[in-house]
């Protein structure tokens, strides 16, 4: 038994068979390595040389590289303006799915109720049914002789149909939709996290309910607050199938517009191009933000 | 624990708090209860309300070969996708909380990568990498390589999770009593971190099993998924059998979240 108790020195062990950890055991970790190395790292290295091919007819790139595609990208006003439209429509859902999202990841972080459970699955719910099945369901409630209007009429609220998708609105809906929960869970995980009992003592030495919240759990559950914001902003950025299904022509977004480039015009260095450029615009905006939130928490502390 | 009543401001507040609670719940629910509403609907539409209760439009699906076969393909990639994740992340978890040293934050990062990145962006290089490598999609083997990394992150943080929380000398008291490193795994630490396996393996499978992005880039030629299948049917039509099939879609889902529920409980789930 004493050998069991003293693991890091067994004395009835035989050296040769210790587990050596680090080398030894160094084949677990090789299949994921090569999984990610051959068929990510690599294709995002690709992806960077084929923006930079020049387009060609009749093959879907031609030889020799250029800068073109690029200055196409950025100097084109059509496609400046799906850009700044594709980052609006996240700078909108961001806010909604954190103000709809923020009391129910609370709830659920502190509900002791036998239903816990089943609130769980439901925010889990949307997550795990498929994009179009999601999208679908708006489709069925927002059109325009879909469930909303129909109840809007039938309750004499309007007169005819309201425009309810094939425009923004339908489209920031379902992507908020779509995305909450990836907002929920990482506020779930921080809020649970945080002491009740800071609370109580908080409220026990007089501070307001809103006092407690601005100035303890607010601060507090900021890492999640960053982690979900920074979550829904990029997924929002790179969505495809909600635009196209709620959108239809009205509202392009640049993933449809690559989409669009690839398989229906094969220009795959111009949709190649304007795919990085998206990234690239992420990215600044997460870094920018980062920053800003950064001091923001630190001023907090 | 208070006896005390609360003061009526708070109790108010309380209520309103619920209400908004509440309200977000059902806007979740939402969608999603109206496409089993509708895929129960009698009549020739998607129109609300619906005109009695039938089943007539999951007769219609099952008699829809297109969409048959795009089910059976589904789950043909999703279960064949699940085992190599699975597999794959199993292993890397065990090396990285168990082995790694100095590399292990980075390795870490380098397992979830494929979560961080959009995932449309990794379907356009993939694609882009299978013709320049000469692999094409001629075969499944793109939308499977595909379909592996989106779901490896979910496996690999699952049991990743559940080895933090599992005392590592108990492997090494088995060994230093004379077992081998693989009886060992297997009789003393794969029981324990069986949960982790089974929540990050369904994971896998419903995710893999209503992936878009990936399926739409590198499906096979002539190869089609549901929720490719879906898509495109909702482009020329818009009736209850698209309600059917995707009541199917979200009672597979279902029936594999309460599985794990029951099982092992869905609050051991990680999610980065």
């Amino acid at each position: 038994m004493s050998a069991v108790m003293t693991a890091e020195a067994p004395p009835h062990s035989s050296a040769r068979r210790k587990a050596r950890p680090g080398r030894g055991a160094f084949w677990l970790i090789a299949p994921a390595l090569v999984l990610i190395g051959v068929f990510l790292v690599l294709p995002y290295l690709n992806i960077i040389a084929m923006s930079l091919r020049p387009t060609a007819v009749g093959a879907p790139y031609g030889a020799g590289f250029t800068l073109g595609n690029y200055a196409h990208a950025l100097g084109d006003g059509y496609i400046l303006g799906v850009l700044a439209d594709t980052l609006l429509l996240g700078a909108t859902t961001v806010p909604i799915c954190l103000l709809l999202g923020y009391p129910v990841a609370y709830h659920l972080a502190r509900t002791r109720s036998r239903w816990g459970s089943l609130l769980y699955v439901l925010v889990l719910s949307p997550l795990l049914v498929g994009v179009v099945v999601r999208s679908f369901g708006w489709l069925i409630l927002l059109s325009g002789n879909g469930v909303i209007n129909r109840v809007l009429i039938d309750l004499g609220l309007v007169e005819t149909g309201l425009q309810l998708m094939n425009n923004r609105l339908g489209v920031t809906v379902a992507l908020v939709h779509v995305f909450l929960p990836f907002m929920i869970l990482p506020l779930v995980g921080v809020i649970q996290s945080i002491d009740p009992t800071l609370e109580q003592a908080a409220r026990s030495l007089g501070a307001s309910r809103l006092k407690v919240f601005w100035r303890l759990v607010l601060p507090m559950s900021w890492p999640g607050i960053q982690a979900g914001t920074i979550l829904v902003f990029v997924l929002t950025l790179s969505a495809y199938v909600t635009p196209v299904m709620l959108g239809g022509a009205q509202v392009k977004t640049m993933s449809v517009l690559v989409v669009q480039n690839l398989i229906d015009n094969f220009q795959w260095p111009a949709g190649a191009a304007q795919a990085l450029v998206l990234s690239a615009c992420g990215m600044v905006a997460v870094w920018v933000y980062a920053r800003l939130t950064g001091r923001f928490m630190k001023g907090l502390q | 624990m208070r006896t005390k009543r609360k003061p009526l401001a708070s109790r108010v507040a309380d209520a309103i708090g619920l209400a908004y609670v509440g309200a977000v719940y059902v806007f979740l629910l939402l969608p999603i209860a109206v496409i089993v509403l509708m895929s129960l609907n009698a009549g020739e539409f998607l129109t609300f309300p619906p005109q009695g209760i039938s089943l007539r439009w999951f007769g219609a699906l099952f008699a829809n070969e297109a969409f048959m076969r795009a089910i059976g393909t589904s789950l043909q990639v999703a279960a064949i996708a699940t085992v190599c994740s699975t597999v794959i992340g199993v292993a890397g978890a065990l090396y990285v909380v168990r082995h790694a040293t100095r590399l292990r934050e980075g390795l870490r990062m380098l397992l979830m990568l494929p979560l961080m990145l959009p995932e449309i962006l990794t379907a356009i290089a993939l694609l882009f990498f299978l013709y320049a490598s000469g692999v094409g999609t001629r075969t499944m083997f793109g939308l499977l390589v595909g379909h592996v990394l989106v779901t490896l992150p979910y496996v690999f943080t699952n049991v990743a999770s559940s080895l933090y929380n599992q005392d590592g000398s108990l492997e090494q008291a088995a060994r230093s009593l004379g077992a081998s490193p693989w009886r060992a795994f297997v009789r003393v630490t794969l029981p324990l971190i069986k949960p982790g396996i089974i929540t990050g393996a369904l994971f896998a499978f419903v995710i893999s099993f209503d992936l878009f992005n990936m399926s739409l880039l590198l499906k096979g030629i002539g190869m089609t998924t549901l929720p490719l299948q879906l898509f495109d049917y909702l482009r020329w039509d818009f009736d209850p059998t698209a309600a059917a099939v995707s009541t199917v879609s979200i009672v597979v889902t279902l029936v594999a979240v309460v599985w794990v529920d029951r099982t092992v409980g869905l609050r051991s789930l990680r999610f980065g």
